[in-house]
């Protein structure tokens, strides 16, 4: 009996290597698998033996029967396969073209550092982009004298004031909003300011009149130096990677005292030197310090019981170094060949 | 600015081990940025000694010659204008490839037929003077095939200093001040400057003629200090004078200039000589209004009485802290000068020199508020020197010194436990103490924890006032990596979420995503010539005082000017496309925003449009409004029924009957419409384009209004669908067709147009249109009979109210 099992199983596996395609499978499985097929013909004449050879070598036709099953089922699987394959399609044919959108890099940048801002629990703020004088300036312990104020770095709006003085301008820097939030929201004050911002100067490949900033403000309660600098390092680290160092500078800014300049190490060398760096292995990035007393006081805060570090970025330099684009003038010209990019 | 290290080395002893790099670094990092250290023979580089073998005359050009220089490897042809020339002297050759400071690069050339290879220099050509009458002829020292700069012996390492990071920091702008600080940062002893005034004792009142001089305008002139001094002998200066001043770019020009320049540069103060010949008294005082002055750039200056001029009893002399004129200037035959030393008002001088459009050395120090202290101090400087270079010269006059009010010194009190509070972390007591005394300050009396400071004067005109401008003065020196980053335990709080913001975020999201735009940053400038072409009335438009151009010297008050320059700009790269710009424009009207905190005036009205613009070959009018619709849609709920209603106000540049206003919830929120063809023509636009502007500020109105929707069950009953076709007049309009239709009964629960038609197999003035209806009941299953005959009413009301003819399929 275990003969004929053996030799069922050699002719099958033997008639299995002929099967090339779907009729010669159709065959095979009418010829050992199905009801009238050789297998079955095999259980049934198992019923003729008697007890303990029927129970010995029931369980080897079992088994036979399982293996030949699992054997049809793989050949027919490749079968399968092979034959889409001589029907000839190719499949590195593109998709369906579905148009595409593009945003400007400004944007992503801006999302970017509002989202890791609202997670530190952020107020994302918006402020006029045609200021006053006070707010720009003068709330900001920017006095008439500072050379900020000249005609030759500001756009003023002929729109004088009833002594015929020009105090209207198109904002140089999104801080005259910190003034108004302290205002409107008083201490403990925690927000983000991003915007647009003007500057009265001829464009080329490294200046733009209208540029981009982003600005943070903390004030509390005994807020202090060593707050400020872990700010901008979460923010290095955000934006440059999980290694990327904080080097801090003197810097005068006058709404702000200390003031420094912040500088991270260049993420294109990693700080060993390159073109973009100058060699120097930083990258100055950013404008910070702790809050002014005059600017805090002009904001309605008591300066003697809070205190409070500002930060601001150039969203176009950010840009401008995470995807290595070279001339400042194209984040406005709506170009697409640029804007694909992103 | 550029610093010579060398000269540094005379105030402050720097050991060798630390290097200049170091001194460059530590510099920025504890005080002002050095951009550059460059190496003065760098400027040097590829001139050498050489020595003229051959000289003859040019055979095609009469004053050339030929020359031939051996610069030791080699020799070289040169073809030369000089007329000093001669055999057997040792010259500066610079070699191809040279970059002289006068900006010119040395090539190989064919001057007349001759080749020429290289060039040998004067004086002005190499930077070392003004001369130029010959080349310059080297002394022995000199050896064929040196380096120019090892024959110099130009061997300083020179510090380019970044000037605008100097802003608030007159102190700086010299050698003197940088060295107080180097000492500062590397605790190096630092020699005090009284050891450089050796004046003998009763010099300064070795006269007893004295110097007429009246100062009128007593608020611009803080301090006015001059003496007279007689038996100057002008001549060039004396080598260390001149190479010191080359050193740091300054050009060299005779004794008594170049000592003017070099006590400036060494301790900050400007100063000025006169020739005293035609002076007989000076005044100091405001500028006539149109007077006028010749200065020493040879400029004709028309002068205000805004202006501070130092004066004689006749004309002006010179513009204060400006620059000088040409009637006194200091020339070849100057025997007696007067020489200034004084301290004018920052501000002033600031002004006249923004008005005149100069800056010069003195202004560029004087407008950063100088420490009045200075001025005797640099006189003196400038005797002593004097002496030094022409110990003939007398003094001609008493000190004049006019000082109505030295200022009052500045005293803080530092309480350290506040500065502890202000670090983040504790810096030893003795630290901070030291840290001021070697930058100046004067710690007068320590209390328990108070120290009681005094501001030094060169720190106090402007820079440091109040104890946080301390705070600053200690962490620089301590140095900003030595603190310890922390962040601040902060109350959790949820803050105000700014849903302004988001939903901005989500418009340009849906744009970008769903419907294939562009996002454009266009600039909040117009130009007149733009809103011509748009037929744009821009009379109420704000302008700007001081614009860049004309293109962009209106506020905008729309986007579709910038949008159509987005289309112009890539048409010829791509053909259908399209943009969007969510932003501000700005008007002529009072706004929401104070101006200020003492009054109630407000900023001119600004708000948020959300502009989109399309081109392309076809339907771009309905493809516009399905991106509206869907972004309504989707910013609102997918219920929304935006509306395009024909508009009433029409822009000019709109084409009348594809004008539309969108209407939601019953609030015009702005227009769409298709530009006119003479419009694409102005802007030579090739394919149509259509544009809609929506005011972004009262669509977020409309979102943040929303009602909450309920949630109606899914239908338990089955809905009954008939198709309905009709021929209708032309004009009749498919809003109003479909407004009927849904009104007409309770059980017509949807109406969506599926075909419209128009063309030759109609009536001219004809279109049909087919819809499906959708009939349904949310409490029984519908019978047909029933359908059928609200269906039949149906027709019977839009046959009697439109006239329509239905068709059959
Ligand atoms: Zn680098």
């Amino acid at each position: 009996m275990k003969d004929k099992l053996d030799q069922l199983r050699q002719e099958f596996l033997q008639d299995l290597q002929q099967v090339h395609n779907q009729t010669t499978l159709h065959e095979l499985e009418l010829k050992f698998l199905s009801r009238k097929g050789a297998l079955s013909k095999m259980l049934h004449s198992l019923k003729e033996l008697d007890l303990s050879a029927r129970q010995q070598f029931g369980k080897l036709a079992n088994n036979l029967k399982i293996e030949l099953q699992n054997k049809f089922t793989e050949k027919e699987a490749t079968l399968n396969i092979n034959q889409t394959h001589s029907q000839n399609i190719d499949p590195t044919l593109p998709g369906f073209n579905f148009p595409q959108g593009h945003f400007n890099p400004i944007t992503l940048m801006q999302n970017k550092l509002e989202d890791l801002f609202t997670s530190l629990g952020f107020m994302v703020l918006d402020g006029p982009e045609l200021e006053s004088e006070y707010f720009n300036f003068t709330a900001l312990n920017i006095p008439a004298s500072h050379p900020a104020r000249d005609m030759q770095d500001t756009f003023y709006i002929d729109y004088p004031n009833e002594h015929q003085e020009y105090d209207l301008l198109m904002r140089t820097q999104t801080s005259p909003m910190q003034i108004r939030a302290m205002q409107k929201y008083g201490a403990p004050l925690r927000a983000i300011i991003p915007g647009r911002c003007f500057r009265n100067e001829a464009t080329d490949s490294r200046h733009e009149h209208t540029f981009y900033q982003l600005e943070g403000i903390v004030i509390d309660k005994k807020i202090n130096f060593a707050h400020l600098k872990s700010f901008l390092e979460i923010v290095g680290q955000e934006m440059f990677g999980a290694k990327t160092k904080l080097r801090m500078r003197p810097k005068f800014f006058p709404f702000v005292e200390p003031g420094n300049n912040g500088e991270y190490t260049c993420f294109l060398c990693q700080g060993k030197g390159c073109r973009v760096c100058k060699y120097t292995g930083w990258l100055e990035i950013v404008g910070a310090g702790l809050v002014h007393p005059r600017v805090l006081e002009a904001g309605g805060i008591d300066p003697k019981i809070y205190s409070g570090l500002a930060f601001g970025f150039g969203l176009n330099r950010l840009a401008m170094l995470k995807y290595n684009i070279d001339d400042v003038r194209l984040f406005n010209s709506g170009d697409l060949r640029f804007l694909e990019q992103f | 600015m550029y610093i010579s290290l060398n000269w540094l080395k005379n105030f402050v002893k720097i050991p060798a081990k630390i290097k200049p790099t170091t001194i460059a670094e530590e510099l920025s990092t504890h005080t002002v940025e050095v951009e550059n250290l460059i190496k003065q023979s760098a400027q040097f580089d590829k001139i050498v000694v050489g020595q003229v073998l051959e000289l003859e005359k040019h055979p095609n050009a009469d004053r050339l010659h030929l020359v031939v220089v051996d610069v030791k490897d080699t020799k070289l042809k040169i073809v030369c204008g000089a007329n000093n020339l001669k055999l057997g002297q040792k010259v500066p050759v610079s070699l191809i490839g040279a970059h002289l400071p006068t900006g010119l690069e040395i090539q190989e050339s064919i001057i007349r037929g001759e080749k020429s290879q290289g060039m040998i220099c004067a004086e002005d050509e190499l930077g070392l003077g003004r001369d130029h009458q010959g080349i310059l002829v080297l002394n022995d020292r000199a050896r064929v095939g040196e380096t120019f700069a090892h024959y110099l012996e130009a061997n300083d390492i020179i510090l380019e200093i970044d000037n605008k990071s100097l802003s608030n920091r007159p102190d700086l702008l010299n050698h003197y001040g940088l060295a107080r600080e180097i000492s500062a940062i590397f605790d190096l002893p630092l020699k005090t400057y009284d050891d450089f005034l050796k004046l003998d004792e009763g010099v300064l009142s070795s006269a007893s003629n004295k110097l007429a001089v009246k100062i009128e305008a007593s608020d611009l002139c803080l301090r006015y200090s001059a003496i007279k001094i007689d038996n100057i002998e002008i001549k060039e200066s004396p080598d260390w004078l001149k190479n010191s001043l080359i050193a740091v770019n300054q050009r060299p020009v005779n004794n008594i200039v170049d000592l003017t320049n070099y006590v400036m540069l060494e301790c900050g103060q400007p100063l000025h000589a006169f020739d005293a010949q035609k002076i007989k008294k000076i005044i100091v005082r405001r500028a006539h209004h149109q007077e006028t002055i010749k200065t020493l750039d040879d400029q004709e200056r028309v002068l205000t009485n805004k202006d501070l001029v130092i004066s004689s009893d006749l004309a002006p002399l010179a513009i204060a802290g400006l620059i000088g004129g040409q009637d006194s200037e200091i020339t070849n035959t100057t025997q007696t000068i007067i020489l200034e030393a004084a301290n004018f008002l920052a501000s002033n001088i600031r002004q006249t020199s923004q008005r005149l459009g100069l800056r010069t050395e003195a202004s560029v120090r004087f407008e950063k508020s100088l420490d009045p202290e200075l001025t005797l101090i640099a006189l003196k400087r400038f005797l002593t020197l004097l002496k030094k270079v022409s110990p003939q010269v007398k003094i001609a006059s008493t000190l004049f010194d006019y000082y109505p009010q030295p200022p009052q010194a500045i005293n803080i009190d530092l309480d350290l436990q506040w500065l502890q509070d202000k670090i983040g972390q504790e810096i030893p007591r003795k630290t901070v103490i030291n840290n001021l005394q070697r930058l100046g300050f004067i710690i007068n009396s320590e209390q328990e924890n108070i120290l009681k400071v005094t501001v030094p004067s060169w720190r106090a005109t402007k820079d440091v006032h109040i104890p946080e401008d301390l705070v600053e003065e200690v962490l620089r020196l301590y140095g900003y990596g030595q603190i310890k980053s922390q962040l601040p335990v902060l109350e959790l709080k949820l803050p105000e979420i700014n849903q302004k913001r988001l939903l901005e975020r989500k418009i340009k999201n849906i744009l970008v995503w769903s419907s294939a735009l562009n996002e454009a940053y266009n600039y909040s400038f117009v130009g007149e010539t733009q809103l011509k072409k748009l037929k744009i009335d821009f009379s109420q438009y704000l302008k700007l005082v001081n614009p860049l151009s004309s293109i962009h010297n209106l506020l905008r008050q729309s986007l579709v000017p910038g949008l159509i320059n987005n289309i112009k700009i890539n048409q010829f790269q791509e053909t259908n496309f399209g943009f969007f710009e969510l932003e501000s424009v700005f008007f002529r009207a009072p706004g929401n925003q104070l101006k200020n905190l003492e009054s109630t005036a407000t900023l001119p009205y600004q708000e948020k449009h959300l502009g989109i613009i399309l081109t392309g070959t076809d339907d771009l009018f309905f493809r516009l409004k399905g991106i509206v619709d869907n972004l309504l849609k989707n910013i609102m709920t997918p219920q929304t029924n935006c509306e395009f209603l024909p508009a009433t106000n029409i822009p000019n540049w709109a084409q009348k009957d594809l004008a539309v206003k969108i209407v939601v919830r019953g609030k015009e929120i702005g227009l769409l419409a298709l530009v006119l063809p003479e419009i694409n023509k102005n802007f030579n636009l090739k394919k149509p384009v259509a544009i809609a502007e929506i005011n972004f500020d009262l669509l977020a109105q409309l979102v943040f209004s929303l009602p909450g929707s309920d949630y109606r069950g899914i239908p338990k009953y089955p809905a009954v669908r008939r198709d309905i076709s009709f021929v209708v007049n032309s004009e009749i309009l498919y809003n109003d067709l479909r407004g009927e239709i849904i009104d007409f009964h309770p059980l017509l629960v949807n109406v969506e147009l599926f075909d419209v038609y128009q063309g030759d197999k109609l009536e001219l003035g004809k279109k049909s249109l087919a819809f499906h209806l959708s009939y349904q009941s949310s409490d029984r299953t519908l019978r047909a009979v029933e359908v059928d005959q609200v269906q039949k009413n149906l027709i019977q009301h839009l046959n009697q109210k439109f006239s329509i003819k239905l068709r059959d399929f």
